[in-house]
């Protein structure tokens, strides 16, 4: 009876996303509060599926009665609810932003809601062409999502998006419109054994098939080169709303990546057919050095991080693409990893930019200083994204190492290695920008002195004014002063009203923050839960390489 | 008595003293150093031919080391330092030496005989590096103008010190395979040091011998520390080189003899321009190591003679050479002067110092009575039987350098005697020496006497003595040819002083040593290769600082720098050429996985 968790929590966000268009003929604000016990009982379902599953095994429901492979099915197995994990705690953790950075409106949160409810149905469900629903949801929420600011760029951003995420998916839709003409069936598990029973693994149509799922879902992940419309999306995208899709859309895309190919088309066809694993491999290169490249380009933050994030997911597609047990599972820790990173960081930038107004990086010069905390944060999920050591970011970029010189030495094939050093360069060039952030954010303007008075008393009082607007310097200090000492060096200055604490000296809201730190700590903490994520990827990696 | 004797290593006890003299009254402590010496010399003559042997054999990091060899030759190195040690002592405390000086100079002595008892090369250079580091010392106590010639002589002797631990280096490793692996050090093990090392070893000893270009710190060193420290100085370091050359080439060599000839001349020639008394002994001490290295240069050529006739040149040296500066020490002591043309008529007011100066100069300028006349006439004599470049009167090269040497030795010392205690009337009226002064000089003098008429004495603590003393050899010092040699040379001095008086002296004002121009050559070399490495560091930095902000900026304006190429379109990829993108790859996909 357990199973009816699973469309249940898929109805939870997608109903509750009329309650606030329609609560809102009555009240102002009524959105926050559904969205936030929306998600609350999203994640309770979201462990209540973890439990069973880990109990149990594997959950499975067939939608309306209908039996699969008729009738559609919802799944729920290891690698299903460790995304449903990280979309339920995400989603619950970005509306703590949400609401004090906006979007501000009810219709927003119905899009939120909508995003959360088609990433739910995307991560659960064991159906291709409900799938490619799904994926439309989510998509066009997204859409929806990001011109949310009504800005003439995030407009653009989001109108390419359109634009490319519509033409990828139908891509997506074309090839599972392939596959249904050679098998007869859209269930992934009866597709599996169909594949095999009325076509092959040669079949040129299958190969299509795959080839334009594999096109589709490449650009909804956002791989190099067709990743041209993630940077502008999440560089313009209201800052919470890049903090949710950052971490959840392109991941929740490679997991589909990652159902079709494991669970559909199989690991024996990836051996079967080397030329497709290559091509895979050598865009996934291409991704990675070249979105490391680019992101160690960019002064804004947020185009920073988006930039690594097509060279992050350029290793998961590597390590799909390698088909050996120790890549894959390297690559689920990393899309979990990536995830919880790219969450925690966007948050960070989005926090900064909301109490000191800068989201470029000579913006937030001695950052460190004025909001040590948030920078802090920062610091560590920047260096978890390096892959320091014990950071998760560290474990995924391990085992997809592993994973290929493992393929290399077996196989003889050189693309291992090769991957293994892309993935050491990328390291490199990861290491340069975080550096750069670290570097500004904690040793930018050394030469000043927090308090002017000091400096101001040792000068020769050259300067008429000096030393009286020295000593008084909480009211004048943010007169002409300011701007003679040079704004490039000074200390961060906060946003008029923007919050304070008691507790840290960070002028940003107390909430997010503490959902900021708790992130980095997380990723922290499951940096050293290496042998218990195995654990727990087992059984799928067992059933996927049986 | 013998084993008791072997197990104290003399050096230790000298170590002892050193800190005995800081901590005691100056007195009492510069009787405990005395004693200390003289224990050095009685040991060394009481262990005697009886004594020989490897003693205190033990392992030192895997090799096997000797911290007290004795042979005949460290033997007479023993007893001659042991000996001048002691009277150098007296004559410290008889100079107002402070107790730093007569410290440092012990634990210099206690350097020197740990070198000269080593009986393997890690030992000996061990000792040796230690030799340097404590005369450098001694050299910086007295301060003023003597820190930068220590510097100078610290920089001379450490890289010789440098050159003579690569030599044990290669040695040591040259030596791997024939013997077992821990005794490769030992001089047991070998004779001389391996061939693969000699350039290393010859520069190495070279420095501290004096070889003509490297000898610039001898003369520039010297003169300058505290008077009784120059007596200490002038006769350990050269003279403990000497040894350890002939521990190093035992069987000699002609390039050596004939080097040993070329400086004997080439230091007589400088030593004729000083007008510093004890600059113009520095470059006696050159002239006469020559002598000396002439001797050992010939043990394959001429024979044990040759060896004998060099080391005993080396010992009387070491006692005339010292008396004489002790000698001239009292008179810039008594005077406070440094230039014999200020002084001048000293005799009448010093008696005792110029007589203790003419026993001196006659021992080192070979009159015979006095031991120089043995020993240098049996290098002369060596010297003799070879004839590879045959010049005047049947004689080749070598010897004809040695007599020029010998010329020039006494045209010096007749020149140093002559301004010092007669020239011009008495404008200075200093007191003569101290009695401890004199007793020191009394007693290298009354050596050097000794020696000279009681020349078997001498043979006796040579080695090869039965050698020396057979029918084979002919050994009559006083022979009417060498009485007549010796004839001649003082004639040829005397005579060559008076007439050449006057070109000398311009020639000393217008012939600089070598050091004119080597000082300066090092100096702005240092300058150069350091101002040379800060630049080029600071360009290559400036370089790639320069490269980076390129790289930088180029990346941070792709668009702005791909015009400036010329280059002038969008980079950033618009909606149209997004999807045209995608399509491509679908397509390219496609075509890939269909046709593969």
């Amino acid at each position: 009876m357990s199973d009816v968790l699973l469309p249940v929590a898929i109805a939870v966000p997608l109903v509750s996303a009329t309650f606030p268009i329609a609560l809102g003929l009555k009240y102002d604000d009524a959105g926050w509060p559904v969205a936030a016990v929306a998600t609350t009982v999203l994640a309770g379902l979201a462990a209540a599926i973890g439990v069973e599953v880990a109990r149990n095994g594997p959950l499975s429901h067939a939608l309306g009665t209908y039996e699969p492979p008729i009738g559609i099915e919802l799944v729920a197995d290891e690698l299903s609810v460790a995304v449903l994990a990280l979309v339920a705690v995400v989603s619950l953790a970005t509306l703590a932003f949400a609401r004090v950075a906006g979007p501000r409106g009810n219709s927003f949160y119905s899009g939120y809601l909508l995003l959360v409810g088609g990433l739910t149905g995307l991560v659960l469900t064991g159906d291709l062409f409900n799938m490619f629903v799904f994926l439309e949801i989510v998509g066009i929420s997204t859409y929806a999502l990001i011109a949310a600011d009504r800005s003439g760029a995030s407009a653009y951003a989001s109108l390419k998006y359109l634009v490319v995420g519509t033409v990828g998916a139908s891509l997506y839709l074309l090839g599972v419109g392939y596959a249904f003409l050679a098998t007869g069936t859209l269930n992934m598990l009866d597709m599996q054994v169909q594949i095999v029973e009325q076509a092959s693994y040669a079949d040129p149509l299958i190969r299509a098939s795959y080839a334009l799922i594999v096109a589709g879902l490449g650009l909804k992940i956002a791989v190099f080169p067709i990743h041209a419309w993630q940077p502008d999306a999440y560089q313009r995208a209201p800052d919470a709303v890049t903090t949710i899709v950052a971490a959840l859309v392109s991941t929740a895309s490679a997991y589909a990546l990652i159902r079709v190919s494991y669970t559909v088309f199989t690991v024996d066809f990836l051996a079967a057919n080397d030329a497709i694993t290559t091509v895979m491999l050598i865009v996934a290169g291409a991704s990675i050095l070249a979105g490391s490249a680019l992101a160690a380009m960019q002064s804004d933050l947020k185009r920073m991080f988006a930039y690594s994030s097509v060279a992050q997911f350029g290793m998961i597609v590597a390590a799909i693409a390698l088909a050996n047990e120790t890549a894959l599972l390297g690559g689920i820790v990393h899309l979990i990893g990536h995830g919880l990173l790219k969450f925690g960081l966007f948050l960070g930038v989005g926090l900064l930019a909301l109490g000191y107004g800068g989201r470029e990086l000579d913006d937030l010069a001695s950052a460190a200083r004025s909001a040590p905390y948030t920078a802090g944060a920062i610091a560590v999920l920047g260096l978890g994204l390096v892959g320091i050591p014990p950071s998760v970011g560290f474990l995924g970029k391990w085992y997809i190492g592993v994973g290929a010189v493992e393929s290399s030495m077996g196989a003889g094939d050189p693309a291992g290695i090769g991957i293994a050093v892309v993935i050491f360069v990328s390291t490199l060039f990861t290491l340069s920008y975080v550096a750069r952030v670290i570097e500004r954010f904690y040793f930018a303007g050394v030469g000043l002195s927090d308090g002017h008075g000091e400096e101001a008393h040792g000068d020769e009082h050259d300067a008429d004014d000096h030393g009286g607007s020295g000593s008084d310097h909480g009211v004048a200090a943010d007169g002409g002063r300011e701007s003679a000492t040079g704004d490039d060096d000074g200390p961060l200055t906060p946003v008029e009203g923007a919050p304070r604490s008691r507790l840290v000296p960070d002028r940003v809201p107390s909430v997010p923050l503490a959902v900021l730190i708790v992130a980095a700590l997380a990723t922290i903490a499951l940096g050293f839960g290496g042998y218990a994520l195995f654990e727990w990827f087992d059984p799928f990696l067992t059933e996927v390489f049986a | 008595m013998n084993p008791i004797l072997t197990s104290v290593p003399p050096y230790v006890l000298l170590a002892f003293a050193a800190l005995a003299v800081l901590a005691l009254p100056r007195r009492s402590g510069h009787a405990v150093a005395a004693l200390a010496t003289a224990f050095t010399f009685a040991q060394a003559v009481l262990l005697g031919d009886g004594g020989t042997g490897a003693h205190l054999a033990t392992g030192f990091l895997g090799f096997d080391v000797v911290f007290f060899n004795v042979d005949q030759f460290s033997l007479l190195m023993g007893v001659v330092v042991g000996f001048l040690a002691t009277a150098a002592v007296l004559y410290a405390y008889g100079t107002e030496a402070p107790k730093w000086v007569t410290s440092l100079a012990l634990i210099y002595v206690s350097s020197t005989v740990g070198t000269i008892y080593a009986g393997d090369w890690l030992t000996l250079i061990f000792f040796w590096e230690l030799m340097a580091v404590t005369s450098t010392l001694l050299v910086w106590q007295y301060g003023g103008a003597a820190v930068r010639a220590g510097y100078r002589y610290a920089l001379f002797h450490g890289i010789g010190g440098t050159f003579l631990l690569g030599a044990v280096v290669v040695h040591g490793a040259s030596m791997l395979g024939s013997v077992p692996a821990a005794e490769i050090f030992l001089f047991s093990s070998t004779t001389g040091i391996h061939a693969s090392a000699t350039l290393l070893a010859a520069i190495g000893i070279g420095v501290n011998c004096g070889f003509i270009f490297l000898h610039t710190w001898l003369p520039d060193t010297y003169p300058r520390p505290h008077v009784a420290a120059s007596v200490f100085l002038s006769v350990f370091t050269t003279k403990t080189a000497v040894y350890v050359m002939y521990r190093a080439f035992p069987d000699g060599g002609l390039w050596l003899a004939y080097l040993g000839g070329f400086m004997a001349v080439y230091g007589a020639f400088f030593a004729l321009l000083q007008y510093d008394p004890r600059r113009l002994l520095s470059y006696h001490i050159q002239a006469q190591v020559g002598y000396m290295l002439a001797g050992l240069g010939l043990a394959t050529a001429v024979g044990d003679f040759a060896v004998t006739g060099g080391f005993a040149h080396l010992f009387n040296n070491v006692l005339y050479k010292s008396l004489l500066f002790m000698t001239v020490g009292v008179v810039v002591y008594r005077t406070g002067v440094e230039d014999i043309r200020d002084m001048g008529g000293l005799w009448r007011v010093m008696p005792v110092t110029f007589l203790l100066y003419l026993v001196g100069a006659a021992s080192i300028t070979a009159v015979p009575g006095f031991n120089g006349f043995i020993s240098k006439g049996m290098v002369i004599d060596s010297a003799h039987e070879i004839h590879n470049y045959v010049l005047l009167l049947d004689s080749g090269l070598l010897w004809w350098l040695l007599i020029l040497g010998g010329v020039g030795t006494f045209m010096s010392f007749i020149k140093l005697g002559y301004y010092m205690f007669f020239h011009g009337s008495a404008t200075l009226s200093p007191k003569d020496a101290t009695p401890f002064q004199t007793a020191g000089m009394v007693l290298a003098g009354g050596a050097c006497v000794f020696f000279g008429v009681f020349y078997y004495q001498l043979i006796e603590l040579m080695p090869f003595t039965e050698f020396i003393l057979s029918e084979d050899v002919y050994f009559k010092p006083y022979s009417t040819s060498h009485l007549t040699e010796s004839a001649w040379l003082m004639g040829a001095g005397f005579v060559g002083f008076f007439a050449l008086k006057r070109p000398l002296g311009w020639l000393a004002h217008h012939m600089r040593d070598v050091d004119a121009v080597t000082y300066p050559a090092a100096f702005y070399l240092a300058r150069g290769s350091v101002w040379g490495v800060t630049e080029l560091w600071a360009a290559v930095d400036r370089a790639v600082m320069t490269a980076i902000a390129a790289v930088e900026w180029t990346a941070m304006n792709p668009r702005e720098a791909l015009g400036r190429a010329g280059v002038d379109v969008e980079i950033r990829t618009g909606i149209g050429r997004s999807v045209l993108f995608l399509t491509l790859a679908a397509g390219i996909a496609l075509f890939v996985f269909i046709l593969a």
